[in-house]
């Protein structure tokens, strides 16, 4: 097949008919990679938990729709379970001094047995949306991205105004600064294991959404979502910072996140749109979130070159 | 940033244009393939699908192949762009696949392959399942008869004792698999252990436990354990322990005997059976779910000899 006969192949109106799809999925990643943004950046925790949390969440899901719970209240248990699991996270890292990655690997690990039980020794269950009454499915992506876009709006409010609530205040602190807040009398601790248990109860509200969307729960279903996770608060850091500057507020840095979760699986559709060897779409992955990671050091690299400090002291010598 | 704004517009909209002119024609077909995970026997029923209906079609049918390299979620969204770019018809290779598939469409036909069981895929309770879906979707089942297969253990094994089945506790079908052949295995008078490992780090482990407590190991079709064949061997040749396995490939790897399935042609009656669809407009939700046209008893040569198994005339060695 000649160059000209492959571009020939590609119709861009399928791109375009596709993006709401990957948009829907994006979201989707978006709200879980809210979950990943509490631990990994607000509090400085790489927690990977979250790759069994997910699952937990849409194996709960599922299995309550199944047995006649209404979809909107799943979510929720789900939402409750996830909170569990990251408790026990958080237990193990500040109770048992385990280091909070291992902690993280170990609930990981566990999560595999706990959610094959919830599944019923399953690895794998389905739920059509011809037979239950589900809150999104890929069936209807219009109503998908109603609804998962007015949850994200409601989850970044209620955490904006939770982290403006003293509690919320002492939290932060904690993250940008653990001796710091000791001091001030915040107990570091409680901290870290709230802040695990609201991580890994937001991932497994959106494993919850997932499974809905998909149309089933699978065991392996969260794996490498904490790269996906990752993927989006990074990319939506840059593209946040690179357009807002210094000036990026809280609720921006969330949306921005969610953002990044959209803009990863836009281009996941673009990879596929151009046909290209599927064989190599994980090495293409990985090197668009290389890409935004290096972007932040490569730029402050730039800024602290020899010429660029010259400058600064120049300007600072003439205040 | 807004002039190169301007440019993406500009030439998004030439591209555009240029598709208007290449639109597809309506006696053309165009057909997605959804494939889970590169795996030798799926990349097999994937070829077969795509020759039958080369062969019955010629250029009259377009194929976009997408694999979703054993990302569950990447699935869904091979299947949304299918649903989106209006295929005529959409293959899903593999359980998963076809489940993100059927969420995503309820008009487009679907066909699943080396999909084991569809009534637990589907959801559908196995005591209202008719052997048609009654939806969009139909398929190929890679089941190869599970009496047939206890019967092979009988048959090689006559004096064993306690048979374990061993398989990846993630694999929806092999789980199916080990619950439906453990009343056949029982009922030819052995003792019936279950092994399951979680992921191809602690089949090793595993199946050394089986090992010590079982005359002869079972192996349904289990991807994981495809996948790690050579480590379940190095267990299984020392220890003397036989096992009979579930597909080919497993048993060319570290079984004496299979009743073996060909994924090609399972590949290739799902290529017939879009045909159908395609070409003489019949509704998947009334085609019957079709099983491997034909099934062969099959041995390991190397690991018989090995394990000193003999082998009855009508078993024929694999790779001949």
């Amino acid at each position: 097949m000649g160059i000209g006969s492959y571009f020939a192949s590609l119709n861009p109106f399928n791109l375009l008919t596709s993006l709401p799809a990957g948009i829907a999925q994006g979201l989707i990643w978006g709200i879980m990679a809210i979950g990943v943004y509490i631990t990994f950046r607000i509090l400085d925790i790489a927690d990977l938990s979250v790759d069994g949390t997910f699952t937990t969440g849409a194996a709960t899901t599922v299995m309550l729709i199944i047995a006649g719970c209404p979809a909107w209240l799943a979510v929720i248990v789900a939402f409750a379970a996830g909170m569990i699991a990251g408790t026990v996270t958080g237990l193990l890292h500040t109770m048992l001094g385990i280091p909070a990655i291992l902690a993280g690997i170990l609930t990981q690990f566990a999560m595999y047995s706990i959610n094959l039980a919830i599944m019923g020794m399953k690895a794998n269950q389905a739920i059509s949306v011809d037979k239950y009454h589900l809150l999104i499915s890929s069936r209807n992506i219009g109503m998908a991205l109603l609804v998962v876009g007015i949850l994200t709006i409601v989850i970044i409010f209620l955490l904006y105004r939770f982290f403006g609530t003293e509690l919320g205040c002492a939290f932060r602190a904690t993250g940008a600064n653990n001796a710091m807040a000791k001091a001030q009398g915040i107990n570091i601790k409680m901290m870290k294991i709230i802040g695990l248990a609201l991580s890994n109860a937001i991932v497994a509200f959106s494993g919850g959404l997932m499974a809905q969307y998909q149309g089933y729960s699978d065991i392996n279903m969260g794996r490498g979502a904490i790269v996906i996770g990752l993927a989006a608060v990074i990319i939506g850091e840059v593209l946040g910072e690179a357009i807002f500057k210094k000036h990026l507020s809280f609720w921006l840095k969330l949306a921005f996140v969610v953002i990044g979760g959209i803009l990863y699986y836009i281009f996941i559709i673009i990879v596929l749109w151009l046909k290209l060897d599927s064989n190599f779409l994980k090495l293409l992955q990985a090197a668009v979130v290389a890409v935004f990671l290096a972007v932040p050091y490569i730029r402050s690299v730039q800024k602290s070159s020899f010429k660029k400090a010259g400058k600064n002291a120049m300007k600072g010598g003439g205040r | 940033m807004k002039k190169i704004i301007a440019v993406i517009c500009a030439s998004l909209m030439v591209l555009s244009l240029a598709a208007c002119g290449g639109a597809a024609k309506s006696d053309t077909y165009t057909v997605g393939i959804c494939q889970l995970v590169q795996h030798p026997a799926l990349d097999a029923a994937t070829q077969g699908f795509k020759d039958a209906l080369t062969e019955k079609l010629g250029d009259k049918v377009k194929f976009d192949e997408q694999n979703a390299a054993g990302d569950s979620a990447t699935c869904a969204t091979i299947a949304s762009t299918f649903v989106s770019s209006k295929v005529n018809l959409i293959m899903c290779n593999a359980t998963p696949a076809l489940q993100a598939a059927t969420a995503a469409t309820a008009d487009i036909p679907i066909l699943g392959t080396s999909v084991t069981d569809y009534a637990t895929a589907l959801g559908v309770d196995p005591a209202e399942w008719t052997g048609v879906t009654g939806t969009n979707v139909s398929g190929t089942s890679d089941l190869a008869p599970l009496d047939a297969q206890a019967d092979i253990i009988k048959e090689l094994f006559p004096d064993a004792k306690t048979v374990g089945i061993l398989y990846c506790s993630a694999e929806p079908n092999s789980v199916y698999q080990a619950d439906t052949i453990t009343p056949f295995i029982e009922g030819n008078g052995y003792e019936v252990k279950v092994f399951t490992f979680a992921d191809s780090n602690d089949v090793a482990s595993v199946t050394k436990t089986a090992a010590d407590e079982c005359d002869v190991i079972y192996i349904p079709t289990d991807n994981t354990a495809a996948s790690c064949t050579e480590a379940i061997a190095n267990v299984l040749i020392p220890a003397k322990v036989p096992a009979v396995c579930g597909e080919e490939g497993l048993a060319s790897g570290c079984g004496v005997a299979t009743l073996s399935i060909s994924y090609y042609d399972l590949g290739y009656a799902t290529g017939e059976m879009a045909y159908e669809i395609l070409a003489n407009n019949k509704k998947a939700g009334e085609m019957e779910i079709e099983f491997a046209p034909n099934v062969t008893k099959e041995y390991n040569a190397a690991n018989a000899e090995a394990l000193g198994v003999t082998i009855p005339d009508d078993y024929v060695a694999i790779g001949e």
